[in-house]
């Protein structure tokens, strides 16, 4: 029983657990309309833009960087919309020269003078990086996003069946859509710090694909979305805890462990 | 439809029993072996073999290291979650102070209680080199790798006794005993660097690293050019000219470091004649009680090699 009390202790970790609590559902909720558009690749580009905002509030001197990158990703992914919805290539193709270009940049940024390192957590994520004030920042997301997913989710559901079907429903695509992708990118900055450029798109992606593969309708795929992302990220920060390893890898290594079991149940319901 | 939420269920509570049980186990072989008493902590490898050869076999000290041996030098080195636990159970933290554990001024703040014990206090420090126009994060303090240069070693030795007897009152002699004959083991380092001396003194070098600014205090050697490779420093080819210049105008003798410095040392292999020679930093390595002197020795056989020939 002592295992669940001793690192209540700990300021660092009780500010852990709380962006856990509120990050996870979140990222389950998103994650089941990214999975469902096929946005994966999207959520990707956009978790590496991360670094290109940091480096653009390096060279402009910003003090916290963190608004810099937040700010970034935003224009980031307005655009990257904008111009998939314009262009004639495929949307892979853009949204891969998007962030390669923008990692690119905030490699050569970052990385002038040789001093990389000192932005290499960024890559792995760091759990001391979570403060009182970045979880007051996610409670004011969370009362957000799930107003917005109240509203807008129905509409969303429809793009992401038909649009020109949603359209003559006079559902305003574009808006829904870039809406939905500002949320995006505001949650993922908000949790890079501590999950990591590698491996944040994991936890958006993981618990609903896993979801997605043994539930039958709108309402299970949710539910088992949000139990699957909270009991990961629980569990995984307590085992990173106690093993001495980083928070955000553990709570994938669990996501996918649940990926695959639901992969074969699913595959014999079928 | 009532057999997926079984399912569910079933799946979570095993991967719950299981990644718990598992964590157990692993936390109960590291509890092993656990003693109470003074608890102290050495903030990386050179300060950790100090406290070692200072506290002895006293069984009613214990002594844990902060970083993992691989971690090297400290800079930009963040403090994990297992660092925070030990540092909150520990009495006395020992630092080697002078910029190079750049955290802790947060450690001082929130750990009010912790007894810090500042191993360069007092000492004159030298100067960076070359400005630092790289960005690398030593502070205001200078050049920090102090125990490199084994007189100054020894003074580090002394003032950590004096901050551990300070801290522990009741085991106060020991601790200054245990330094007293670590100094003498350290003496024929001395003096071979001394004899060395008379031999290299004003010679020019070229260092890649800024420890070893330290070793050519102890030899009066003069340091001509001093790039400072680690762990994350790219190079540009600019830099390379300037080394390769700098040994065609006389410096014969490189002195690198193994793990950032042996490409380069090959370039200046097969660009020059000069001689390239890796000296540990000592900053990694087994913690036993003898590990500084034989990194040092082995040091001194290099320098002694390589300007003999």
């Amino acid at each position: 029983m002592e295992m669940f009390t001793v690192w209540w202790e700990y300021g660092f970790m009780r500010n852990a657990f709380f962006a856990i609590l509120i990050i996870t559902p979140l990222f389950a909720l998103l994650g089941t309309m990214i999975v469902n558009n096929k946005m994966a690749f999207f959520s990707d580009a956009l978790g590496h833009s991360a670094l290109t905002g940091i480096a653009v509030g390096v060279v402009l001197g910003v003090s916290d960087t963190s608004l810099s990158m937040v700010i970034f990703a935003v224009i980031f992914a307005l655009l990257l919309n904008k111009i998939s919805r314009r262009s004639a290539s495929s949307t892979d193709t853009i949204i891969s020269v998007f962030s390669s270009c923008s990692i690119a940049v905030g490699l050569a940024i970052l990385s002038k003078g040789g001093n990389f390192g000192k932005y290499s957590s960024l890559l792995v994520g760091d759990i001391l990086s979570i403060t009182g004030k970045e979880i007051f920042y996610l409670v004011l997301i969370f009362a957000a996003t799930l107003c917005f997913w109240l509203l807008a989710f129905n509409k969303l559901n429809a793009i992401s069946l038909n649009k020109t079907l949603a359209k003559s429903r006079g559902i305003r695509i574009n808006l829904i859509e870039n809406l939905f992708a500002v949320f995006l990118a505001l949650i993922v900055m908000l949790s890079i710090k501590w999950v990591g450029i590698l491996i944040i798109n994991a936890l958006l992606i993981l618990p609903a694909a896993s979801s997605r593969n043994i539930a039958e309708n709108m309402r299970e795929y949710h539910f088992f979305s949000v139990v699957f992302s909270m009991f990961s990220g629980m569990l995984g920060l307590i085992i990173s805890y106690f093993t001495n390893v980083a928070t955000g890898p553990m709570i994938v290594i669990l996501a996918s462990v649940i990926y695959f079991c639901t992969y074969f149940y699913g595959k014999k319901l079928d | 439809m009532k057999r997926k939420y079984g399912f569910v269920a079933v799946m979570l509570s095993a991967i719950l029993v299981v990644g718990l049980g598992l964590t157990a186990l692993y936390t109960k072989q590291e509890k092993a072996g656990e003693e109470r008493g003074l608890k102290v902590v050495t903030s990386f490898f050179p300060m950790y073999i100090i406290a070692e050869n200072i506290i002895g076999d006293s069984s009613q000290v214990s002594l844990e290291n902060l970083s993992e041996p691989q971690t090297g030098c400290l800079h930009d080195y963040q403090l994990t979650p297992a660092d925070m636990k030990l540092l909150s159970e520990a009495d006395v933290f020992v630092v080697n102070g002078g910029g190079i554990e750049s955290f802790l001024a947060d450690v001082a703040a929130s750990y009010p209680g912790l007894q810090i014990v500042n191993a360069c206090e007092g000492m004159e420090l030298l100067c960076e080199e070359e400005e630092d126009d790289h960005g690398h994060a030593h502070g205001d303090e200078g050049n920090a790798h102090a125990w490199m240069s084994v007189s100054r070693y020894m003074q580090l030795v002394d003032t950590v006794a004096g901050g551990l007897a300070s801290a522990d009152e009741a085991n106060a002699k020991l601790y200054l005993e245990n330094a007293a004959s670590y100094r003498q083991r350290l003496l024929p380092l001395e003096e071979e660097l001394k004899e060395l001396k008379e031999s290299v003194e004003g010679k020019t070098v070229v260092s890649f690293h800024e420890a070893y600014a330290y070793v050519a205090e102890d030899l009066g050697l003069e340091v001509a050019y001093t790039l400072d490779l680690d762990e994350e420093r790219q190079i540009s080819a600019g830099e390379v000219a300037d080394v390769l210049g700098v040994i065609e105008e006389g410096a014969r003798v490189v002195i690198a470091e193994e793990l950032y410095g042996k490409e380069m040392g090959d370039t200046i292999l097969g660009e020059t004649d000069a001689q390239v020679i890796y000296l540990d930093t000592l900053v990694r390595g087994s913690y036993e009680k003898d590990s500084y002197l034989n990194g040092m020795e082995k040091n001194i056989r290099l320098l002694r090699e390589a300007f003999t020939q």
